[in-house]
């Protein structure tokens, strides 16, 4: 049941701004090589989480891009949801006539709702402070 | 991150074999038809579940497939492991930089272990009995 590598590297890409980015914008240049993705790619992403309202860019020299909510905002289900555009791994939990099946009592169902409901569960309460927080805890903050 | 075809139609499939087989087989095209699934791939999920060891197969006129083990000892996670393969959000490769493997242990792990409790703790019986009980 895996997650696209553009829901993890956006992960990466916020953290490392909630990190790094405190004395003013960073650019995709110095972000993608913290995280080892392609600045290509790391700017496609980026792309999608300014659209969603996450981050913002300035422009001109020193520009680049920051966190445009608070880190207690973010949550991971959040960015799974702008990435993949849902947390949940089998459609008819959030639409029933997404299935083709005519058969009227789905036997099976409850089970999928039942893990949706785990990955929603764990994935919103994680916030991208609390995430960064443990990360400053666990390498002093200055671990690139 | 999504459920393949295979794991949501083959846990379907098995749900049903456990509701109908009362220590008798239950012949594929009668999940087939009760489910509304392909016999032909009814049949290459069986053969995964098969090799799994979660149902036995039995050749002849009356054959079919029967739970290999009582339904309180088939965990979801099982069935889904056997059909999915690893169910965790992410692949697991070697070294990785400081960012991810932090994130892997301290996120995606997490997500995983929700995932795996849930399914660890729910049998193919509480399945049927929850099932039966709305049934009523």
């Amino acid at each position: 049941m895996r997650l696209s590598t553009k829901s993890r590297y956006a992960l990466e890409g916020l953290l490392y701004l909630a990190v790094y980015g405190g004395a003013g914008p960073l650019s995709v240049k110095e972000i993608a090589s913290g995280i080892q993705v392609s600045p290509a790619y790391m700017e496609q992403i980026f792309v999608q989480l300014k659209r969603s309202g996450l981050i913002g860019t300035q422009r001109g020299s020193g520009g680049g891009f920051f966190l445009s909510r608070p880190e207690d905002t973010i949550t991971v289900g959040k960015v799974i949801e702008i990435l993949e555009g849902s947390t949940v791994p089998v459609r008819c939990v959030e639409n029933r006539s997404s299935c083709s099946g005519r058969v009227r009592h789905c036997i099976s169902r409850r089970v999928w709702v039942r893990v949706s409901d785990a990955i929603a569960e764990t994935a919103n309460a994680l916030t991208l402070k609390a995430i960064k927080d443990q990360f400053i805890a666990e390498t002093g903050g200055a671990g690139k | 991150m999504k459920i393949s075809t295979k794991g949501r139609y083959g846990l379907r499939a098995l749900i049903d074999l456990a509701l109908h087989s009362r220590g008798t087989c239950v012949s594929l095209s009668d999940i087939s038809a009760r489910q509304e699934l392909s016999l032909n791939y009814l049949e290459s999920i069986f053969a995964y579940l098969k090799k799994s060891g979660l149902v036995i197969g039995v050749a002849g006129a009356q054959g079919g497939y029967l739970l290999a083990k009582p339904a309180e000892q088939i965990t979801l996670l099982e069935v889904l492991t056997a059909l999915e393969g690893d169910l965790s959000v992410y692949d697991h490769i070697g070294a990785e930089p400081p960012i991810r493997a932090f994130l892997n242990r301290n996120v995606w792990d997490a997500i995983d272990r929700s995932i795996t409790d849930v399914l660890k703790n729910t049998s193919l019986a509480d399945l049927l009995e929850e099932l039966h009980t709305d049934a009523t």
